[in-house]
């Protein structure tokens, strides 16, 4: 028993550098395989809709665009997306990717409603 | 004289929504009454409308810390009903996910010890940290807290030569760490002397009130579902169950000390002997009919699942058991006979995940006529009920 035994570990710190970073000026860079944001490529997806069905969320959409082309848009809530990336992995086709964004607040969730053609 | 007072649902000590009533005599409690229900979400309900896939992320999201021991006792209970082996390899990096996040939350577990017993800088340098581990399991996982790593029949992630070899060079710090946190807790007379005591259980009390987790093991009774009932690969892996005799939240701190040790030696184990190969075999969309109980050691004690299917794409039943529910008749026995100024840490010593304990149960009083209705029923009886009333004399209407 001894008293103050933390105190050695205090005064080396007083010395060192701050451990946390100015966030909105600087920033930690995310790991290469970081669940960002879905992104959609229309060419590649067949509309097989298996995304819309796994989706714990339900924060995507694909909608048909015309009747003679066999072509897809995705609408993606963001306001609900939980970012757990299950439709990039139900995706056949690899049509869904998520990207490395993680700033995604709005002031109105309106506007996290995105549509990927 | 005894005075009841309320502690919560709001309360600076308690992070989160939960209600005790105690009752005081000056200083001294005399008795605990604990009310549940604040922060209830309806998840097992929830669960029986989303499909065998969904339902990984609705489980995932009971807890924020043990957010993949949730996830592993759902995903052994459906590989259980459907049969499904999983790839060794699958199987390893589930149990290096499941030990790392032990680490993380036995780290914040005594960074949230040293604050409620007024040592605010332990506090700031365990968590500072269990920054090394959260970000080691952002690179396995993609996340920090929700690593949505499993699916049913394996992993979904593989873990490549450059992860192994950045997680042993982090592990290294973060044992020397440990190391040295386990001496200042040992040794910081303060610290000691402010937990030394507090919240005695007795062996017998602790089995006979059926507590779980280090609550038990610090009791002296060495019960750990990792060695007792193995899942994963954990009867491969060599460690050994942690245990304290002393029975006070001073215990509580080196269980969890000597099981942060120990999970750092199978990591270790984990990393250095994975086998190559898959890492998840495919599961179909539709499960077979059956049931299944999982059972799994989360940090803070055992976790239990149960899954009935009825052969659909959705599970019939889902049953949660967390922890935490198991250790309320513990913390009850606990708190008796401690001061006022003892119940924050007391209740901490359990590690509560109050939401996560949160089930319904539907108390009947048949004196009263009480009965279960179906909302169909309701309004049947409703509308019977104005059918039989005459409208047309005045006053019938509101009958008040």
């Amino acid at each position: 028993m001894k008293l103050g035994a933390f105190l050695p570990e205090i005064f080396k710190h007083l010395f060192k550098k701050p451990n946390t970073v100015c966030y909105p000026f600087e920033k930690i860079g995310v790991p290469k395989d970081f669940r960002g944001m879905p992104v959609f490529t229309s060419s590649k997806c067949i509309g097989c809709k298996l995304c819309v069905m796994d989706c714990p969320a339900e924060a995507l959409e694909i909608i048909r665009v015309s009747e003679t082309e066999k072509k897809f848009k995705m609408i993606l809530h963001n306001d609900r997306c939980i970012h757990c990336a299950q439709c990039v992995d139900s995706c056949n086709k690899d049509a869904i990717a998520m990207n490395a964004d993680y700033e995604l607040a709005a002031f109105d969730r309106n506007k996290l409603k995105i549509e990927y053609l | 004289m005894e005075i009841k007072i309320p502690i919560g649902p709001q309360h600076p000590a308690l992070k989160e929504p939960i209600s005790l009533r105690v009752t005081v005599d000056g200083e001294h409690i005399k008795d605990v009454d604990i009310r549940l229900g604040y922060n209830h979400r309806g998840l097992e309900k929830l669960a029986e409308q989303k499909n065998w896939v969904q339902n990984i992320y609705v489980m995932e999201r009971i807890c924020g810390i043990c957010s993949h021991s949730h996830t592993t006792c759902y995903v052994q209970a459906v590989e259980q009903i459907q049969g499904l082996e999983v790839p060794k390899r699958g199987l390893y990096i589930r149990t290096l996910v499941a030990e790392l996040e032990r680490v993380h939350s036995h780290l914040l577990w005594l960074g949230v010890a040293g604050h409620e017993t007024g040592f605010d800088t332990f506090f700031m340098y365990t968590w500072r940290d269990r920054e090394i581990v959260m970000d080691i399991l952002e690179i396995i996982s993609g996340n920090r807290v929700h690593y949505a790593i499993n699916s049913i029949g394996g992993v979904r992630r593989d873990i490549s030569e450059e992860q192994k070899k950045l997680i042993l060079g982090s592990l290294d710090t973060l044992i020397k760490r440990t190391e040295y946190y386990a001496n200042i807790g040992t040794i910081e007379p303060t610290f000691v002397a402010r937990l030394d005591g507090v919240g005695p259980l007795s062996k017998e009390q602790a089995t006979s009130l059926c507590a779980v987790g280090p609550v038990l093991r610090a009791s002296g009774v060495a019960n750990d579902v990792r060695k007792d009932d193995p899942y994963a690969v954990y009867d491969e892996l060599p460690f050994e169950v942690a245990t304290a005799t002393s029975g006070d939240v001073l215990g509580r701190v080196i269980v969890r000390v000597k099981e942060l040790l120990e999970s750092y030696k199978m990591i270790e184990y984990l990393l250095k002997n994975i086998p190559e190969g898959p890492i998840s075999v495919r599961a179909p969309r539709k499960i077979k009919p059956g049931e299944a109980i999982s059972r799994y050691e989360a940090p803070r004690g055992e976790d239990l699942h149960y899954v009935k299917s009825n052969g659909g794409d959705k599970p019939e039943r889902l049953k949660v058991r967390a922890p935490t529910l198991a250790n309320y008749p513990a913390t009850v026995v606990m708190l008796k006979n401690m001061f006022i100024a003892d119940i924050p840490i007391i209740f901490a010593a359990i590690d509560p995940c109050v939401c996560c304990a949160e089930r319904t149960v539907q108390l009947i009083d048949t004196k009263r006529g009480d009965k279960v209705m179906r909302f169909s029923e309701l309004r049947k009886m409703s509308i019977d009920f104005y059918k039989k009333m005459d409208l047309s004399k005045k006053g019938n209407l509101w009958k008040l």
